[in-house]
Formats: C-alpha cells, sequence, structure tokens
C-alpha cells in the first residue's frame, strides 16, 4: 500500500508495428498499461499514475499523474506509431512531471516499456540513473521487443545506477505464446517490491496460470467482479421471470382480470427487485437492455402459445401484453388493469359517455382551436345525437319486451 | 566534555540547551541523496552523544557530496544556532544553506532558490562549533531543510551529528487535524442554534 506517484513511458515508436508479440507490440503494450494503472490505483486509492510517450513526433505527455483510471483509459486510443523512441529524454520528462505531483507525499515511479534499441550511450543512461537515484525516484524497465545484447547491457547498467536497496527493476519479456501483460503479473512490477503484493495482482496472476476456462461466464470473478456479477444476477432475474410468466400464463388459462393484476403486479414487484439490484452494480444499462430484449420475446412465446391453445382467449392476450409491457410503471398497470375490466363489464361505457352532449360540448369547448358555433360540428353533434336516441330507443324497447 | 565557551562549565549543563532534537517529528524528517535509506535519523541525539561516531551515520552516495536534509518538528520552534559534527578526511560539508517551512524541496529547487541563511563551514571533529542563525528570521520554524552542496574534498560527505539550540513553542503550523468527510449528511451531525437555545432568525 505504499503511496506512490507513477509516470508510465511508452514507446511507440516503428518497431511497436511488429506482430510477434500478439496482436502487435504496440497493442500488448497497451494492456499492459492498462493492467499497470488499474493495479496502482486499486493497491491505493490515493495512488496516481500519467502516461507520455516517447516516439511519435516527440516526446509527450499525455496525462500528467492522475488517480482517474477513465482518462488514462481515454488518452490511450488514437495513439499512432510512428518514428524513434527518445529513452533518455522521455525519463527525464517523466522525472519532471513527477517533481510536479501535487502530493508530495508522494514516492516516485517512473515505469519504461523499452521496444526499440537504445541509441544512447551506456554513460549518458548512467549519469540519466544517477540523477533519479539521487532524487529517490524508483525505475521499472520492461525490456521487450527488439533483443540485441547491447540494448540488455545498456538498460541493465541504467538500472544498477538508479536501484537503491532493491526498488528498482527490469523485467525482460521475449516473444512468444504468453501476452506481455500476464509476463508482467508475476514480476515486482506489479506485486510492488515483494510487500506480498496486492489482491489484484495476486488474483490475475492465478487467473493467467489457470487460463480462461472454469469460469461459468468465461469472465474471471477476480479480474472483473462487476461484470461477473451482472452476469449471474442477470441469470437469476431471468430464470426467476420465466418462472413467474410461465405461472401467469398457467394462471391465465384458467383465470383473467384479478389475477392478471396479481401476476402484473407481481411482475412489477419483481421488477422493483431487479431494479433494485440492477443498480448496485455498474452495468445496470446492460441488465436493462437484456431484460427488455427478454421480455419482448417472452411476449412472443406467450402469445404463440395462447392463440395456439385457446383462440377463445384472445382478448386475454392482449390484457397479458399490456400489463407485460408496462411493468416498469405498477400504477400504469394498475390503471390499464382498471380500464380493461371496465370495458369488459360495459361495452357501451364508451358511446355513452359520448352521448352525454352536454358533456361532450364541454370537452368540445375546452379543445383549443373548436369554435361550438361551427356549422359543421354542430352536425355532427346532432348526428350523435341521433344515434344515441336510436339506442336508447333499442334499450328500452329489449327491456319493454323482457 | 569540551565547551570552549569563555566561561566555566560548572554552572549550567549544556546538554539542556541543544534539546531542540526532543522536538522532531523523527518519522517525517527524510534525506536526498543518502546512501542508506534511514540513517538520517541516527545524527538526531543528545548533546553528549554528539561525538559518538561509532553507530550509524548519514553518508552520501559515491561520488557525490552534496545532501538534503528535511527536518520537520512537531510544534514550532525558534532556532538559535546550529551545531553540525561531520566526518573526518575531508568527508565534512563546507557549506550550509537552509530554507524555512518549505515542503518537498529536491536537489534543482534548492540549488535555484534563495536560501533564508548560508553558512560557511569548519571541520568540527570536537563538536564544539556552532553556527548562530539570524534570530528573527527564525522565529516560527515548521520544518527547516539543510542543504550541504560541498565538502572538503572526500569522496562522500558524511554528517554525525546535526545539533539545533532554541526554544520550543507550543502552537503548531497549519495543521488541518481533523478532517471527517462525509457522504451524506447526518442531521443529528448539524445541531443549527436554534435547536440548542439561541439564535434569533428561524425559518417559518
Amino acid at each position: 500500500m505504499v503511496l506512490e506517484a507513477t509516470m508510465i513511458c511508452i514507446d511507440n515508436s516503428e518497431w511497436m508495428r511488429n506482430g510477434d508479440y500478439s496482436p502487435s507490440r504496440f497493442q500488448a503494450q497497451a494492456d499492459a498499461v492498462n493492467l499497470i494503472c488499474g493495479a496502482k490505483t486499486q493497491s491505493n486509492p490515493e495512488n496516481t499514475v500519467g502516461v507520455l510517450i516517447m516516439a511519435g513526433k516527440g516526446v509527450r505527455v499525455l496525462v500528467t499523474p492522475t488517480s482517474d483510471l477513465g482518462k488514462i483509459l481515454a488518452c490511450m486510443h488514437g495513439l499512432e506509431v510512428g518514428g524513434e523512441m527518445n529513452l533518455a529524454a522521455g525519463i527525464q520528462v517523466a522525472q519532471l512531471a513527477l517533481k510536479h505531483r501535487q502530493n508530495k507525499k508522494q514516492q516516485q515511479r517512473i515505469i519504461v516499456f523499452a521496444g526499440s534499441p537504445v541509441k544512447h550511450e551506456k554513460k549518458m543512461l548512467e549519469m540519466i540513473g544517477r540523477k533519479l537515484k539521487k532524487n529517490s525516484v524508483a525505475l521499472d524497465i520492461v525490456n521487450f521487443g527488439e533483443d540485441d545484447e547491447e540494448k540488455t547491457e545498456k538498460l541493465e547498467s541504467l538500472l544498477a545506477a538508479v536501484n537503491n536497496n532493491d526498488t528498482s527493476h527490469i523485467v525482460h519479456v521475449p516473444a512468444g505464446p504468453n501476452a506481455l501483460s500476464d509476463v508482467l503479473i508475476s514480476t515486482p512490477i506489479f506485486t510492488g517490491d515483494g510487500e506480498g503484493g496486492s489482491g489484484f495482482a495476486a488474483a490475475a496472476a492465478a487467473a493467467a496460470a489457470g487460463g480462461v476456462s472454469g469460469y461459468d461466464f468465461g469472465v474471471d470473478p477476480n479480474l472483473d467482479p462487476e461484470l461477473a456479477l451482472a452476469l449471474r444476477v442477470s441469470m437469476e432475474e431471468e430464470r426467476a421471470r420465466q418462472e413467474a410468466a410461465a405461472k401467469k400464463a398457467a394462471e391465465d388459462t384458467s383465470k383473467q382480470g384479478g389475477e392478471q393484476q396479481a401476476g402484473s403486479q407481481e411482475a412489477s414487484s419483481q421488477d422493483a427487485t431487479m431494479t433494485e439490484r440492477a443498480s448496485a452494480s455498474t452495468s445496470e444499462a446492460e441488465n436493462k437492455t437484456t431484460d427488455l430484449m427478454d421480455d419482448e420475446n417472452a411476449l412472443l412465446q406467450q402469445a404463440l402459445a395462447m392463440s395456439m391453445d385457446e383462440p377463445a382467449v384472445g382478448h386475454d392476450v392482449k390484457d397479458t401484453d399490456m400489463s407485460e409491457a408496462s411493468v416498469d410503471d405498477p400504477e400504469l398497470a394498475l390503471a390499464l388493469q382498471l380500464s380493461v375490466a371496465d370495458s369488459t363489464k360495459d361495452q357501451a361505457s364508451q358511446s355513452e359517455v359520448l352521448a352525454d352532449q352536454s358533456a361532450v360540448s364541454d370537452i368540445l369547448a375546452s379543445l383549443p382551436g373548436v369554435d361550438l358555433n361551427d356549422p359543421s360540428i354542430k352536425d355532427l353533434l346532432a348526428s350523435m345525437q341521433n344515434k344515441s336516441e336510436k339506442k336508447n330507443d333499442d334499450k328500452s324497447s329489449n327491456e319493454e319486451k323482457k | 566534555m569540551a565547551c570552549l565557551h569563555d566561561h566555566s562549565c560548572e554552572d549550567h549543563d549544556c546538554s539542556s540547551d541543544w534539546s531542540l532534537y526532543k522536538h522532531i517529528d523523527l518519522d517525517k524528517v527524510s534525506a536526498l541523496n543518502e546512501a542508506t535509506t534511514g540513517t538520517v535519523k541516527s545524527v538526531f541525539k543528545a548533546w553528549e552523544h554528539r561525538l559518538n561516531t561509532s553507530g550509524e551515520h548519514l553518508e552520501s552516495n559515491e561520488g557525490d557530496p552534496e545532501l538534503l536534509v528535511f527536518i520537520p518538528f512537531t510544534s514550532d520552534v525558534k532556532i538559535k544556532s546550529i551545531s553540525i559534527v561531520g566526518g573526518a578526511d575531508g568527508t565534512s560539508p563546507s557549506k550550509m544553506r537552509a530554507f524555512i517551512n518549505r515542503d518537498g524541496i529536491d536537489f534543482s529547487d534548492a540549488q535555484s532558490m534563495q536560501a533564508i541563511q548560508e553558512w560557511d563551514l569548519a571541520e568540527n571533529m570536537q563538536g564544539v562549533l556552532e553556527y548562530q542563525t539570524r534570530y528573527s528570521k527564525f522565529q516560527s520554524v515548521g520544518n527547516i531543510t539543510l542543504h550541504f552542496p560541498d565538502n572538503f574534498g572526500g569522496d562522500t560527505t558524511k554528517i554525525h551529528y546535526i545539533g539545533l539550540k532554541g526554544e520550543a513553542t507550543q502552537l503548531k503550523r497549519d495543521v488541518v487535524a481533523t478532517i471527517v468527510y462525509e457522504l451524506m449528511p447526518n442531521p443529528s451531525d448539524h445541531k443549527t442554534r436554534a435547536e440548542t437555545g439561541g439564535g434569533f432568525s428561524h425559518v417559518e
């Protein structure tokens, strides 16, 4: 849990186009950088990490030391590969960036990814190393990519000049089947000088060793606990919802109205718990979209099943559809239920409302842009009045007949 | 114990004068360019032990005589004078520069900044030399940084003892001691004047 400010120096020179590290040297480097940033910020929340590039048009600081992981990940996008790496200038700029860190209590550390050949003299590198040691800056070197003896020798001498009590390290990563990040996980660069390592590093190491197999959802719970939790939760919800839907289907075939209400309320309460749990995890949006899609699928299946089993219950299918679609809002569901129930009880209610002429004229008056004295509207009202009179006559005649 | 004052030592005890080391916050003492991390703490000891060269001492890296020592205090102090006991064979520091109440000074800062006072040191093997300060400038010192840019020709710089004479006040400097971070306000933590009685205004 050392309080540390770290500057990561990235090599984005032409040598990084090579594919001997999959998918390319540059991509492998980027993955390793992301992993390091995560490990540093996890081991101590007040740690800060910054990134600079050493090649391209020149040494450039992309992010000054910050604890905001998002900023760091964002700046890694759209980096171009080209130019030649300037190791000496890169380290010196990194030292300057660390000197101006906001929290002076943080230890200073530079992590250098040296992929291309080193063109500086050994003496110059040693001088730089001594300057770093004098200002108590630790240096970690990742030697990958181009492999020649001179480069290795120079980097080793640089490390010897900087190293103070084993706070600085060098790692040689040859090209091979293992990813760069996997190799780095087990090194002191991640585990932080043998303090016992952060939980992140240890678990990630175990995951790397065990391979991807053996996990429920193809995602290591240690590497990405939130994603694993979200997947597990949505699986449980899907199962629960399908059970509820099946129960509802069985109930719908036997009863209507009240059961539907209960069913929709049950589904809505389930949804409340679902949304509560979803909001607890960060992938809330993902959950909701998957739920909605599942809802639609289930709706379709239900509709098909019902229409095949009992064509007489077509009306109920409509009701179920409405309640299913509106489960997000339990009040709305209730209202719809009541309105549907009402309409089944009294089918003529709507026309009766219209027949009430005074009510109609009131409604029309409240509408904007409608003038009651407009002749077309008067005609309409008159025709409706005739219709309602006819209906009333029919009703009264029926009653008489009875 | 040779006190080369121009009076006899029987009346007063020199060691009580040099007791400012008791007010040093030893955990936070740090040094730049020391060969072994942590040895800087060994140079702050009682006056009697200043000539004790057998234990740990502060040494700079090979071939580089510069040293920077950061000394924070537990309360504000007034420093009257400073005494340095260096090593033999040209490893004693030859110059000393002091900076007051500055955090996080490194070598490039020290070289470019104007020090509050500078002294030319002499080899002080008997531990009798003391260097007086411009007392008015050293009135409320929360921390002091000593920069030793050069020595008498040795490969490294060795310091066995740094003594500070002066007075300690009970005051502390700018310490934001207790900060409580609230995620959500807790009404019971925020009693208004109206609740506790007194105060003229209240919201209807």
